[in-house]
């Protein structure tokens, strides 16, 4: 089945600091809107949601007619958006950024490699 | 059993309480009944739970029943059994007796019969009506009710109570209850037991064939009702609940499908909360019920009991999940049933939950993260019931009143268009409503955005209406389905999505020209056969709609566009208001932005700006760029409407900050147009605005500027401008913030008048004035577009352009500039510490010492103070100056040479004073450099020998002359050195004389000392005395012998030259050029080196050769005293006693005058010769003297004539004083003769240790 995916990390603050669209549906135009649109309202699910567990992965936290929204909280509370291994390879690689000295936490990840990365990991699984 | 369901019913409606029956053997209900009927409910019943837990129930009530009663009477075993819940759940038995005999006789066997009945539980109320006064018959009362105890009552339990009519019975009703809730509990636990029995027998046959739900149903629901009679309402649900599982298990069981329901009419209304609303005998299909009508049955059971409970918020939440979950039911029906029922459904049932829930709910009884749970439901609901709302609106032909936002589209445009069998098709009679439909969708002119953004509609529709409800159409083939889009341009085949690139409302437009080319209008020849059109879609779809919706309100908000968009409103208003209660503040906000579009549509600008502010500032907040960028025009829209220029400037600003690639250049450019317009028009007052986000700026890159205290200089500054074209700003100004000191505003600083801004980097030269010392950083850029004030906060990194749309506001800035705190720049010293002669031009050194400092064209003041005089004739010299003092001082010599590389050659020039000030040359820029100014101290005061018996007294401050400088210098002159340079000016020579030796024939020889005191070597050539009166040259007239000239003498030495000279022996008192002092005049020469000290004088080098050379004159006065002669008196100081003197004790003190010769008139002065005046003079601290201090004594004129002077002391002090001493006033010192000749000392011994003195205390 041809899948669409939306995957946004969202810096401290809910600002969002990285955003892809993967998946191998034909791209609809407006689809990046609305996705990001479904995902920010779902920051009001993940905000009540984030502090009563300690687990990272927040499985499905919405569900927007057919869409599913999945979050990840690091430790840091940034939110990444998305499935849970691939999370998890992510949340690698954002570490990796992070350790950047040149990368200042909480500002666009620009870094045209950790979109290249991102990008296979979620062919990889997703 | 099934058939007893309509039974079943009946009896459950007609019974709402639990039963307890009165056995009125003594005919005395009637006067107990008020009493028994006054103490209901049961006020604390201690009853079992399902789990056999105990639980209190607090008001239970019991309804009496006389076992006589119809109602109890009537019934057969079956009926009871079936029903056993509505059977009482207590016997009591009410008894009087006064007689113990009749008691025994008769009542005893009589209870005996009704108690033995053991499925009852019983116990008996014994009734006194004997009036407590009556003794004789309390007593025997008391006996019967002994009686009845023993017999009735047994150890385990007590099953009589005595009720006093006449007593007090406070006792009596406490223990009534306690017997009635005992009963009742044991009634209530065989029941449920034997219910959960047969319960479980049911269960056990569920897989069989011969299993019927009905009965199962009846079994659990009566179970139930016995829980919720005996107000267990928490068990009840359970029942419901497992009810409900199991209904749910059997009902989707392979091989038992049945009918789904909803084709009664008005089944479009949810009845979720209405558990009566249908008999359940009209459900009933088989063994089992219809699935449409018994979940919603059995919703409404649980909810009402959920209220009973107090839990709106459960029925919200738990009612939510049921629409969700009944929706999905329905849509596996959808073909069957009526058209858009779903949708009517969810509408009604999300209201009437609604409804329900937000009566049941009272604000602030419930904990709060219950309630903001429960008001987060209820945002759900009304959202829910908006989507469908929105749905069966555009469906009808109102989707060109639902704005095109990002929340409805992604709505809308993923939710599947309602699937039934068949597509309705148009009525007959509808080409009118038809052409009317046309006509509004012909009208309806999709709204061009602001600023001329072209931005592509956001689809309210999942795939394209018009081909899904041709398809679904029966007689149509897919194969036709082609041809519809014929007319279009750009459609792409294959994808099941959103086919067209355009617009919906393109599509609308072109949609009736399209039909024209099939058929004309009004001629519908064959409506099955040929493709409908969009408004024959909507048109149909208002017709089935209007069958399928049975709701008139829900009918009349979809009548009228006005009645449609009053409904929309409403619904978005409760969900927001509700997300906001909630705290989703996203959910909510973006809600107030569909109500702002709204309001928008009908011009109530300012309701939605508002709205439309909320919505932007959080997403600007939160910083998705995407979603602001799909707001912000709107809002600036209605900024623009409402004259809110500051506001509209604003939002413009914002848009042109919003990244770069969410709008084309040339609405970038429409943005900065709108901004320059506005700023250039008539605006009253100007307007303020923050372009943080638009224009950042930043110091240069590199170390920051460095000033000294004082100093202005120039400041580069980079500034970025986020505007698409090229602004031109009126001003531009820049504040600088110290960073130790931050109560203190920070200075602007202006730039060039008017300075234009390239898209991207410029670089800006800011004039700095003098500064206070301290760091400083970037403050602010505030600057003027016409009437348009802005300001800006934020640094960018100075980094490449594409990173520099994130802000650093977090990171520390870097300080751009530093004032270092005063400090020397520069020094002025005096070369030379050495005297220099005075009365001579002679060349006073200067070094001028820059410390680190340029003194480029540095102005130097001279002004010199009283007593020197610059010689104007000849120049300043100036060069440069090397420090000699120490080995370096070569090597640093050439290191200056080197760092100066205007000119390092020159290094000495010749300058003119004009207006006592000279200019520095660019030379001199940094190097220490020394300035000879000639000058010439004037001293008008003749220097004077001294002798041994005149000395004099050096004055070191007679040579001292002073020079004020004061040095301008820095880039405009505004550092000031201000420095006093003292220079000390001397003769050449001290001069001492004395006269070393007297020869007999009067001649004396003087000897005359010649002190150097400069540092330099001085070559006497000549010397020559110039006599007073009185003397007279001896041999050598006047001259030393040349032979010894020149003499050399050294610095510091001192040299003698000899005259000899003799007394005049005729006084020649009548000559005029005698000279009141005597002259010495030495020539001489001075080769000195100006850095050292005492030199040649200026103007001598300039008299040409050396033979020609004037040699320089020193004058000296010389006091010379002739000899004294003739004593005329002697003063003689006479022994004092030997025993010494002693501190307190009285001494006489005695001195002897005698005349030594005759006085001779012209010596004497005074008037009476035979006396001499006399004056004693002491130290009063150290002696008291008693007697005449002052005074005449007689001494006659001869010779030899002597008189004794005595007076009384007191020695005041122990110690080596001085005596008193005599003088005589009246006569010339040089004729009194004193013996001792000197001052001596006398030693005063310490007081006697008796001694009573009283001695004064220093």
């Amino acid at each position: 089945m041809a899948n669409t995916a939306c995957f946004i990390i969202v810096g401290r603050n809910d600002i969002p600091i990285y955003e892809a669209e993967v998946g191998s549906a034909p791209k609809r135009e407006d689809a990046a809107q609305l996705h990001q649109f479904i995902l920010h309202a779902a920051l009001d699910v993940v905000q009540d949601l984030a502090w009563t567990t300690s687990a990272m992965f927040l499985k499905s936290v919405d569900r927007f007619n057919d869409l599913v929204v999945s979050v990840y909280v690091t430790a840091g509370h940034i939110l990444f958006n998305g499935i849970k291994s691939f999370f998890q390879e992510v949340h690698e690689l954002y570490i990796k950024v992070l350790l950047n000295p040149l990368y200042l936490p909480g500002s666009r990840i620009t870094s045209s490699h950790f979109d290249t990365k991102v990008r296979a990991l979620a062919r990889k699984y997703l | 059993m099934a058939n007893y369901l309509a039974q079943f019913q009946t009896v459950k409606t007609s019974c709402d309480r639990i039963v307890a029956a009165v056995e009125d053997v003594s005919d005395l209900w009637p006067t107990v009944k008020g009493l028994f009927e006054e103490h209901q409910p049961l006020k604390r019943a201690f009853l079992t739970n399902r789990t056999r837990n105990p639980v209190l129930v607090e008001n239970l009530p019991v309804e009496f029943i006389l076992t006589t009663d119809a109602r109890l009477r009537s019934r057969s075993p079956q009926e009871q059994y079936l029903f056993w819940f509505r059977e009482p759940y207590a016997t009591i038995v009410l008894v009087t007796c006064e007689d113990l005999d009749e008691f025994k006789n008769i009542l005893k066997p009589r209870l005996k019969l009704i108690v033995q009945n053991d499925e009852r539980e019983w116990f008996i109320v014994f009734v006194s009506k004997v009036h407590p006064s009556n003794d004789q018959a309390t007593k025997s009362v008391k006996k019967v009710y002994a009686k009845l105890e023993v017999d009735f009552s047994s150890k385990k339990r007590e099953r009589c109570c005595k009720l006093d009519i006449h007593g007090p019975n406070a006792h009596f009703w406490e223990d009534l209850e306690l017997k009635i809730t005992e009963c009742i509990r044991n009634t209530l636990d065989r029941r449920v037991l034997f219910y959960e029995d047969e319960i479980r027998k049911l269960t056990e046959q569920r897989f069989m064939p011969i299993w019927n739900f009905c009965n199962f149903f009846i079994l659990k629901e009566s179970l139930a009702f016995i829980f919720e009679m005996a107000h267990l309402h928490e068990d009840a649900l359970r029942e419901y609940d497992e009810l409900e599982l199991c209904y749910l298990e059997t009902v989707n069981m392979l091989g038992k499908q049945r009918e789904f329901g909803g084709f009664d009419s008005e089944d479009d209304q949810a009845t979720l909360l209405k558990p009566g609303s249908k008999p359940l005998t009209q459900i009933v299909q088989d063994d089992s019920f219809r699935e449409f009508d018994f979940r919603q049955y059995l919703f409404a059971c649980q909810s009402r009991l959920l209220f009973k409970l107090n839990r709106p918020s459960e029925v919200s939440s738990r009612g939510y999940s049921f629409v969700i979950s009944f929706a999905k039911a329905l849509t596996l029906h959808e073909s069957v049933l009526p058209f858009c029922l779903r949708e009517v459904w969810v509408i009604t049932a999300c209201l009437a939950l609604l409804d329900a829930t937000a009566s049941h709910h009272h604000d602030g009884i419930v904990a709060p993260n219950i309630e903001k749970e429960l008001y987060r439901l209820q945002g759900d609901l009304y959202s829910l019931a908006r989507v469908k709302f929105m749905r069966l609106g555009y469906l009808i032909g109102y989707g060109t009143d639902i704005e095109k936002s990002p929340l409805n589209s992604a709505c809308l445009s993923m939710l599947p268009w309602p699937k039934p069998a068949v597509w309705p098709s148009l009525p007959p009679d509808a080409s009118s409503e038809v052409l009317e439909k046309e006509k509004t969708i012909l009208q309806a002119t999709s709204r061009t955005k602001h600023f001329g953004i072209q931005r592509k509609p956001l689809p309210l529709e999942p795939s394209v209406l018009l081909r899904v409800a041709n398809r679904r159409r029966a007689s149509l083939s897919t194969g036709n389905i082609p041809e519809i889009f014929d007319g279009r341009t750009g459609f792409t085949e294959g994808s099941g999505l959103e086919a067209s690139p355009r617009t919906p409302s393109s599509r609308k437009v072109q949609a009736p020209p399209m039909s024209r080319t099939n058929s004309s209008p009004g001629n519908f020849e064959s409506p099955l056969d040929r493709p409908m059109r969009l408004a024959e879609i909507f048109v149909a779809a208002e017709h089935a709609l209007r069958l399928t919706i049975s709701d008139h309100d829900l009918l009349k908000a979809l009548s009228s566009t006005q009645d449609f968009e009053h409904k929309y409103l409403n619904l978005t208003k409760g969900a927001a208001e509700n997300y906001h209660r909630s705290w989703w503040k996203r959910h909510g906000v973006v809600l107030d932005g569909e109500i702002a579009a709204v309001c928008f549509k009908h011009g109530k600008y300012d309701l939605a700006a508002n709205s439309y502010e909320k919505v932007c500032a959080l997403y600007a907040g939160e910083r998705w760029q995407d979603l602001l960028a799909e707001v912000l025009p709107n809002l600036a829209e209605c900024q623009k409407n409402l004259n809110d220029h500051a506001g509209y400037m604003s939002s413009c600003v914002r848009l042109l900050s919003l990244d770069k690639g969410l709008f084309s250049p040339k609405e970038r450019q429409a943005f900065q147009i709108e901004v320059v317009n506005l700023a250039h028009s008539e605006m009253e007052n100007p307007v303020p605005l923050d372009v943080s986000s638009l224009i950042t700026f930043s110091g240069s890159t590199g170390p920051p500027l460095q000033l000294c205290d004082g100093d202005p200089g120039t400041l580069l500054v980079t500034v970025w401008s986020g505007f698409p074209d090229d602004i031109t700003l009126d001003s531009l100004s820049l504040t600088l913030v110290a960073t130790n000191n931050t109560d203190e505003g920070g200075q602007a600083l202006k730039s060039s008048a008017a300075t234009v801004l390239k898209p991207g980097r410029n670089t800006i030269t800011f004039d700095l004035p003098p500064q206070k010392p301290g760091s400083y950083v970037l403050g602010v850029v505030t600057g003027q577009i016409g009437r348009l004030r802005f300001r800006s906060h934020s640094f960018s990194k100075g980094g490449p352009a594409d990173t520099d749309d994130f802000m650093s506001y977090e990171k520390p800035t870097r300080p751009i500039l530093k004032v270092s705190k005063p400090r020397a720049l520069v020094d002025l010293a005096s070369a030379v510490s050495s005297a220099l002669l005075i009365n001579e031009a002679q060349w006073i050194g200067i070094i001028v010492h820059p410390i680190n400092y340029s003194l480029k064209g540095a102005i130097l003041h001279i002004d010199t103070g009283p007593g020197l005089k610059i010689e104007d004739s000849y120049g300043i010299e100036m060069e440069r100056y090397v420090e000699i003092d120490c080995d370096a001082g070569a090597s640093k010599a050439e290191v200056s040479v080197e760092d100066s590389p205007v000119s390092p050659k020159q290094d000495s020039e010749v300058l003119n004073l004009c207006d006592g000030k000279i200019v520095f040359s660019e030379w001199a820029s940094n190097v220490s450099s020394i300035l000879w100014v000639p000058v010439r101290a004037l001293s008008e005061k003749l220097a004077r020998g001294s002798s041994s018996v005149t000395p004099l007294k050096q004055d070191i401050l007679e040579g001292m002359r002073t020079v004020a400088l004061k040095l301008e210098f820095g880039m405009h002159h505004n550092q000031i050195f201000e420095r006093t340079v003292a220079a000390h000016f001397t003769d050449p020579f001290d001069v001492t004389t004395r006269v070393v030796n007297k020869c007999n024939d009067g001649t004396m020889v003087l000897q005359v000392m010649l002190h150097s005191l400069v540092k330099v070597n001085l070559i006497v050539l000549d010397a020559w005395l110039d006599l007073q009166e009185g003397f007279v040259h001896g041999k050598s007239e006047g001259r030393p012998t040349s032979t010894f000239f020149p003499l050399v003498v050294s610095p510091g030495s001192r040299a003698a030259v000899v005259f000899s000279i003799s007394l005049e022996k005729t006084m020649s008192s009548g000559k005029d050029l005698q000279l009141p002092e005597s002259i010495l005049n030495i020539k001489y020469e001075i080769n000195g080196d100006r850095a050292a000290g005492a030199h040649k004088p200026v103007d001598a080098d300039h008299s040409g050769s050396d033979s020609e050379r004037r040699a320089l004159v020193f004058k000296s006065a010389i006091v010379l005293q002739r000899p004294v002669l003739d004593p005329c008196l002697t003063v003689g100081f006479l022994q004092l006693p030997s025993d010494g003197l002693r501190v307190g004790k009285l001494i006489t003190i005695q001195w002897r005058v005698e005349r030594l010769k005759e006085l001779k008139g012209s010596e004497a002065v005074e008037q009476q010769h035979d006396e001499v005046l006399y004056e004693v003079n002491a130290n009063s601290e150290n002696w008291m003297i008693a007697g005449r201090k002052r005074g005449h004594v007689s001494l006659s004129e001869e010779k030899g004539s002597r008189v004794v002077i005595s007076i009384l002391c007191v020695p005041l002090v122990a110690g080596y004083v001085r005596p008193p001493q005599l003088s005589l006033p009246n006569v010339e010192e040089e004729n009194v003769r004193s013996n001792p000749p000197g001052p001596h000392l006398v030693c005063v011994l310490p007081p006697l240790l008796s001694s009573s003195y009283c001695v004064p205390v220093k």
